[in-house]
Formats: structure tokens, C-alpha cells, sequence
């Protein structure tokens, strides 16, 4: 029957698929299997989250982000993309703390009516470290982790190809709506669409942009369906892989191990065991 | 291996009236047939007709009865029609699965997801590769081609299906000269090798350079259905909202100045 | 009426190194047509961008209307230069023709009558008068785009640039492009067109820009940018001229870029002798 033989020695590029398919990464921490990677990355996110104090998050980013980094050789851009994600957020979170933390008497900083304390301070330097562990692991996985790779793995452990794929598509369809609101821009700002004015007019201006944004989302996506449809996608049943990404009963352990781990933490700070 | 559609209309859902009537064509074995009208006369709708993504997909409902080989498709479902008939359309970019880091992965993506055997699905892939010409843009991003570059790769996905048919929905509309020629120069190819085309298109020079029928639609219907030369020099071509080719153009200029038309040698535009 | 001046223009996007623009030296009077042509990569919506600072120059300098367009807000050089984007699904938001046409002059400060006036006769050069409260997706994709070129056309800039305006336009489409054109220039209005389709070029405008690798490499009227002697710098550019100057060409009539012209070779040549 077709496709009898898709699953068969697919972590070994066959001799007839073209040796450029399914390239392995440039470091070891790329070559891991991408549940691996992804199981570092939830694990380490929520085990920033549960952890108490700053020292337990601190460790965690040393070891689970900035060391792999460095062992993959993606340090700079982690950095960078890290905090182009968490900026915001991690602004504001810290100024929150550290300035509006109820109950708080320590004070060390007047500025006019706000007040910053220590135990603000403290707390705002808590979430901060939590917040950059989680956005650091979430940026290591994809960084080093193609969403091809993702898909194609998934697959072969038995989810559906459309499933997969939306899951990957969807990852893809970011880029595309930025650059085509950064399109929609220019053309309503030559038509005289003030962007570069007051508060209130750019606000005014965001339904000539959100608007076509949108529609011509759905209209892409219909014509995208479309494309897809055309070549088989809607077949029920698996389909043959050409690659797929290697994985190893070390790694399955590993990925045991940490979810075990992670789940003896929880455990440990419930019962309160753990500060 | 004939595509026939016998009284076909269609109707978009939701639409007060439909967009096709009476459509009675067949796409035989081995030809090109080119389809012109003007903006809005069908076109792409019959495109969409034919192939069967209307209404599979599209929606809307159909009359009449469209049969491949003799057999009547309706019940046939879109992944199985698909291995049938190829559809190709005008943006380059859309037509691209997203999911493929390399052209030969893009165009392996068809016969990937008919369940082929592994072996079957390489040995499709660089046929259809070869057939256009880009085996040597098989290793190279698909999203970072050029618009005419994407179209091929777009109709090598189609083909590594083998198709019995090929159905073109303005393939150049969207492409600059280089990439027109290309696409051009590929249809052409497929037609010496013997595929069956139907391709869409405003641009009546194309048509006359690849097509050996022509048939022309307007408000849904088809009006002029017959060999290339005959129908691309129909006077009431203008009046259908179709440019005549360039060569039908001049020489029709030159008579109408008194000039004999012969003067201008062969026009091989 | 405004005067374009662009001198030494270089571009590079922040993305990498490479040159979009080369070094452009190029002068527009007021009421010319002009046409921009040449690869995808060549420069010229990279070049057409800066006349209204949606982009502005890494170096050299564009004046527009007498103002340095480099420092000027694209809101208000959008007074002075209409620009038509090629995919007007990437522009048409209201769920009216007629408010969407009205967009853009209202922003320049248009109202009332003199706001009305301007829609109708955009909307009426358009082919569009009947269509005021249809939705726009609802008219065909070439419809909307003629409904994108109107709601520029009813800003009355002085100075207009189209963006590949006859892709995807059949033959109507066409005739009713080439009619606001000529309407453009005969109120005094410069008219700037970016162009695949030679023969509209050749028979629409009376000068031709040829673009490769962000540089100018040829710029004249149809004749001359047509003619046999220039050959090789389109084909350089995978650019073939209109079948009439291909045709004049071998028959020995000089450059006939236009069918008229021709005809008109051929006369001279029969009458002759």
C-alpha cells in the first residue's frame, strides 16, 4: 500500500534523498530532537515561574538558557530577541513593583507622589528574573529549532499532517502580516494618513491599516486553502516523510527526567518542603 | 485522456446570479487551450470549475455534468481530483506551502501527501523539476525566489502530481517580463512534451505563442470556441474586452490605412 | 505645478548592503510623462518612494515642488504627490466606493463641496460613477484597482505616480488608464508611471526611463529608447520593445515605437518608392 515504507530508518538521509533535505544543525544543541528542545523550554519556564526567590530563576537562566546558548552558538541574538520580547512587559512589571507594591513600608527613592521601596525593589527583581527565563527559553527553542523540523516530527510520532502543519503555518504567518501591514501603512500614508502627528490622530488611523490587514489576511488565506487543497493536502491518513528528525532512547530519558523533575518541584513547594 | 464539461453553470454562494452558463468545452489529450475574456467574464471561475475546487472548496453549486475520461467526477472528493488536475493561479507567493525549506521539498509536497512510497516521491519530484528546468533550484529557499522562479516551482508541485490535465489561472499576471518569458518558454516546453493545458490569460500574445485552441468567454459564456489563429483574429475581439495579439493588431492597422498587410513580412510576435 | 529634481540619490535598506539606488541623477518638469522601467530589482519603486518620503535618501537628494522631500512628512507631501500602489487590496479599507475615494482628499483638509466635486470626477474618469455604495469586494479585482487609482486621482496632486497600473487590467481597463492619463497631463498634472507593458509605454508617454541595478541606463523618448542602437541596453534588462519598433526595426523604417509611427514609416517607405 502507499506509503508503506515511510517510517522506516527516516533519521538516516537515504541515498536517494538529496543530501540537502532535512540538514542536520551546525551545533549539537540544534541536532537534539525538537521535543527535546521543546520539553527544555516548557520545564524551564515553568520551573522559573514555581521556583521562590531570585537565586533558583538566576541558576535556571544560567544553566537552562545562557549555557546551551553558548554551546549553540546563538548567545548574541538570543540576547537580542530575548528583550525585544520582554521589553515591554518587563518594564513595566518592574516599575509596577517597585513603586506601587501594596504593604510595602522600606522606602528608598521619593519621586514627587510615588514612593520606590526595598521590599518593591525585592519583588520587582523576582519578576524580572522570572520573566527573562521565560522568554529566554521560549527564544533558545526557536532559535534552534526549525519549525520544518517541529512538524515533520510531530508527524511521525502520529499527529495529523493538517494539524501539524497548521501548527507550523501559523508560526509562519507572522512575518508575512507584519510586512503587509508595514505595506498597508505606506499606502494609506500616501493618501495623507498622518501617522507621524498627535496621539489621537494616530489612533484615528489605525482602521485604514487594521482593516486591510485583516481582509487581505482572509483573502490570502482563501487563496492559500485553495493551493493547498489542490495538491492532496485534504487527504485523510499520514503521509510519506522524506526525513525526519533524529532522536535517541538518551533523549527520551532526558526528557522524562526533566518533566519528573519538574513535577517533584511542584510537589516540594506545595507541601511547602522547598522555600 | 479528455476533461469534458457538459452543460456546466455555476454559482457562487451567495451570489444573486451565477457566474458560469452553459459551458460545454472539452480539453483533449496533448493541447493547449487558451482561455480569454474579459476582467470578470469567468475565467477564473471556470478555472476554478474545472479543476473542481468549485464548489469542493470554494463552495457555491454547480449544474451539468463534468467527466474525466469518460467518468463523471462529482462525487469524486478534492484529493482525488487533485492527482487528476493540477491547478495553478497568479500569485506566486501564495501558492507556496510555507512548510518547505528547499524547492525539491516544496515540489515533493503533492505526492508527499498522497502517501507515495518514499522512492516514488523522489524519483516525481526531479522529473518535475527537469521538465521545467529547475533542477538546479532544487536546493535553494522557495520564498526567496524571484516571482517567475516561484511560479515554476508552483507548477513543478502541480506536475510532480501527474496530472492528466493542467489548469493555468493567469500564471504571468503578476510577473515582470523576465519572469513572463519564463513562464512562457515553460508552458511551450510542457506542450511539445505533450501535456494538456488549459491556461488563462489577458495577454493575447501568450496565447498565440503556446496555444493551439482558444476560447473566449463573456458574462459567463463561452462565445468564440475554435483554432488559435482564427479566434485571436476575430474582429470582435475589442468589443469582447479582448486586446488582439500584436501581430492580428498591426496587420489589421495596417489594411485599414490601405497598407498591404503583406508588407510586414511575418510577424512571428 | 511641481517640479521633481533628484540628484545623486543612494539608497540602502537597513536590512543589508546592497545598493538599491546607485547614484540617480534625474529631472522631472512640471507636466511631463514620464516611464519608469525595468526589472523587479531595479530600483524604480525603491526610486518613486522617495518623491513622497516614504523613504529617504542614505544619500544624495530629492527636491520636490522646491521642498527637500528628505525632510518634509509624508502627510504633507502627499499634497503634492499622489501615490497609486500596485495592489489595492493593500489599501482599500471603507465598505464604500465612495468613502473610500473620499479618503484621501479629506485628509488633505478637503470638505464640503470642493470635496465632493473632486470624488465625482475621479469617480466619473474611473468608469466608477454608479458604484458609490458598493463594496469594494464586491467589484472585481480590476474594478478595485481602478477604484484605488480614483481615490488618488480626487487628492489633485500635481503630481501623479502609478505603480504597474495596467497589471492585471484587461483591455478596457487599460483604454480607461491611458484616458486618465492623457487627462492628468492636459490639466497641467506630471504623471509618473512604473510599467511592464511596453506598448502602453511606448504609446502613452513621451518620455521613457530605463532602469537596472539601481542606476539609470537609458533615458529618452520612445523613439530613441526603442530604436535599434539601444537594443542591447533592454535586452541587458530583459526588456523587448513593443512589436511595431521590432517590426519598423527590420524593415528598415528607423524606430517606430507606436503603431502609428509604423504606419506611418511604411507610407514614407511605399510612397518612396
Amino acid at each position: 500500500m502507499a506509503g508503506s515504507d515511510h517510517l522506516s530508518e527516516l533519521h538516516v538521509t537515504g541515498r536517494d534523498v538529496p543530501a540537502f533535505v532535512g540538514r542536520p544543525g551546525p551545533s549539537a544543541f540544534h541536532r537534539l530532537n525538537p521535543l527535546t528542545k521543546a520539553t527544555l523550554a516548557t520545564v524551564t519556564a515553568v520551573a522559573a515561574v514555581v521556583l521562590g526567590g531570585l537565586i533558583g530563576p538566576a541558576i535556571l537562566v544560567a544553566v537552562a538558557v545562557i549555557g546551551p546558548a553558548i554551546a549553540a552558538g546563538v548567545l548574541g541574538r538570543l540576547v537580542r530577541t530575548a528583550l525585544l520580547l520582554s521589553l515591554p512587559i518587563a518594564i513595566s512589571a518592574f516599575l509596577v513593583n517597585l513603586f506601587f507594591l501594596p504593604g510595602a513600608e522600606t522606602v528608598l527613592l521619593r519621586i514627587g507622589p510615588i514612593t520606590a521601596t526595598a521590599e518593591g525593589l525585592a519583588f520587582a527583581l523576582e519578576i524580572l528574573a522570572r520573566i527573562v527565563a521565560i522568554s529566554g527559553a521560549v527564544t533558545l527553542f526557536y532559535l534552534t529549532t526549525r519549525p520544518s523540523d517541529l512538524v515533520v516530527d510531530l508527524e511521525r510520532r502520529g499527529v495529523s499532517p493538517r494539524v501539524a502543519f497548521v501548527a507550523s503555518a501559523s508560526v509562519q504567518t507572522v512575518p508575512a502580516m507584519v510586512e503587509r501591514a508595514g505595506q498597508i501603512t505606506a499606502a494609506q500614508r500616501a493618501r495623507g494618513l498622518d501617522t507621524e502627528g498627535s496621539v489621537w490622530r494616530r489612533v484615528r488611523g489605525i482602521l485604514p491599516i487594521v482593516g486591510p490587514v485583516i481582509l487581505g489576511s482572509i483573502a490570502e488565506v482563501e487563496e492559500r486553502t485553495m493551493a493547498l487543497e489542490a495538491r492532496g493536502f485534504t487527504r485523510p491518513g499520514r503521509r510519506t516523510l522524506l526525513w525526519a528528525p533524529s532522536d535517541s532512547t538518551a533523549q527520551g530519558l532526558m526528557r522524562r527526567g526533566l518533566l519528573l523533575g519538574l513535577l517533584a518541584l511542584i510537589v516540594l513547594r506545595i507541601t511547602g518542603v522547598w522555600p | 485522456m479528455s476533461l469534458e464539461l457538459a452543460g456546466v453553470g455555476y454559482r457562487y454562494a451567495g451570489a444573486g446570479q451565477p457566474s458560469l452558463l452553459d459551458i460545454d468545452l472539452e480539453l483533449p489529450e496533448a493541447t493547449v487551450v487558451g482561455l480569454a475574456g474579459a476582467s470578470e467574464s469567468g475565467k477564473t471561475t471556470l478555472c476554478l470549475v474545472a479543476s473542481g475546487l468549485a464548489p469542493r472548496t470554494v463552495g457555491g453549486r454547480i449544474r451539468g455534468t463534468i467527466r474525466l475520461d469518460g467518468e463523471d467526477v462529482d462525487a469524486w472528493p478534492m484529493h482525488r481530483l487533485a492527482e487528476r488536475i493540477g491547478i495553478g493561479f497568479q500569485n506566486p507567493a501564495t501558492q507556496l506551502s510555507q512548510v518547505a525549506d528547499t524547492v525539491f521539498e516544496e515540489v515533493a509536497f503533492g505526492p508527499m501527501n498522497v502517501g507515495l512510497p518514499r522512492d516514488e516521491v523522489i524519483q516525481r519530484t526531479w522529473d518535475a523539476l527537469d521538465a521545467l528546468r529547475i533542477a538546479d533550484l532544487a536546493e535553494r529557499d522557495p520564498r526567496r525566489l524571484s516571482g517567475g522562479q516561484q511560479q515554476l516551482v508552483a507548477t513543478a508541485g502541480l506536475l510532480a502530481m501527474r496530472p492528466t490535465h493542467l489548469v493555468l489561472d493567469e500564471p504571468t499576471a503578476q510577473l515582470d517580463p523576465a519572469g513572463t518569458r519564463l513562464v512562457a518558454d515553460a508552458i511551450a516546453r510542457l506542450a511539445a512534451a505533450g501535456a494538456s493545458i488549459l491556461v488563462a490569460e489577458q495577454k493575447t500574445d501568450l496565447l498565440a505563442e503556446v496555444a493551439s485552441r482558444v476560447v473566449v468567454l463573456d458574462a459567463g459564456r463561452i462565445v468564440r470556441d475554435g483554432p488559435a489563429d482564427e479566434v485571436l483574429a476575430d474582429p470582435a475581439l475589442p468589443e469582447l474586452g479582448v486586446a488582439p495579439p500584436s501581430a492580428v493588431r498591426l496587420r489589421r492597422a495596417a489594411s485599414a490605412a490601405g497598407i498591404d498587410e503583406a508588407v510586414l513580412g511575418t510577424l512571428d510576435g | 505645478m511641481a517640479d521633481i529634481a533628484v540628484e545623486g540619490l543612494a539608497h540602502v535598506y537597513r536590512e543589508g548592503s546592497v545598493r538599491a539606488l546607485d547614484g540617480v541623477d534625474l529631472r522631472i518638469v512640471a507636466g511631463e510623462r514620464v516611464a519608469l522601467i525595468g526589472q523587479n530589482g531595479s530600483g524604480k519603486t525603491t526610486l518613486v518612494r522617495h518623491f513622497n518620503g516614504l523613504l529617504r535618501p542614505t544619500e544624495g537628494r530629492v527636491t520636490v515642488d522646491g521642498g527637500d522631500a528628505g525632510s518634509l512628512t509624508v502627510a504633507h507631501l502627499a499634497s503634492r504627490v499622489g501615490l497609486v500602489f500596485q495592489d489595492p487590496d493593500r489599501q482599500i479599507f471603507s465598505g464604500a466606493v465612495r468613502s473610500e475615494v473620499e479618503f484621501g482628499p479629506r485628509n488633505l483638509g478637503r470638505r464640503g463641496a470642493e470635496l465632493a466635486a473632486a470624488v465625482t470626477a475621479a469617480l466619473d474618469a474611473t468608469g466608477l460613477s454608479g458604484e458609490e455604495r458598493t463594496n469594494p469586494y464586491d467589484l472585481g479585482q480590476s474594478r478595485r484597482k481602478l477604484l484605488a487609482l480614483a481615490s488618488v486621482l480626487a487628492m489633485r496632486t500635481p503630481v501623479l505616480v502609478l505603480d504597474e497600473p495596467t497589471t492585471g487590467q484587461d483591455a478596457r481597463g487599460v483604454e480607461r488608464v491611458r484616458a486618465v492619463v492623457a487627462s492628468a497631463t492636459a490639466e497641467g498634472r506630471t504623471v509618473i508611471a512604473i510599467s511592464h507593458d511596453m506598448r502602453f509605454v511606448a504609446e502613452t508617454f513621451e518620455r521613457v526611463v530605463v532602469m537596472r541595478a539601481g542606476r539609470v541606463v537609458l533615458d529618452g523618448t520612445p523613439t530613441e529608447a526603442f530604436a535599434e542602437a539601444n537594443r542591447e541596453v533592454l535586452r541587458s534588462t530583459f526588456l523587448e520593445p513593443p512589436l511595431s519598433a521590432t517590426v519598423g526595426h527590420r524593415l528598415g523604417l528607423g524606430s517606430t515605437p507606436t503603431d502609428a509611427s509604423l504606419l506611418d514609416g511604411l507610407r514614407a517607405k511605399l510612397a518612396g518608392g
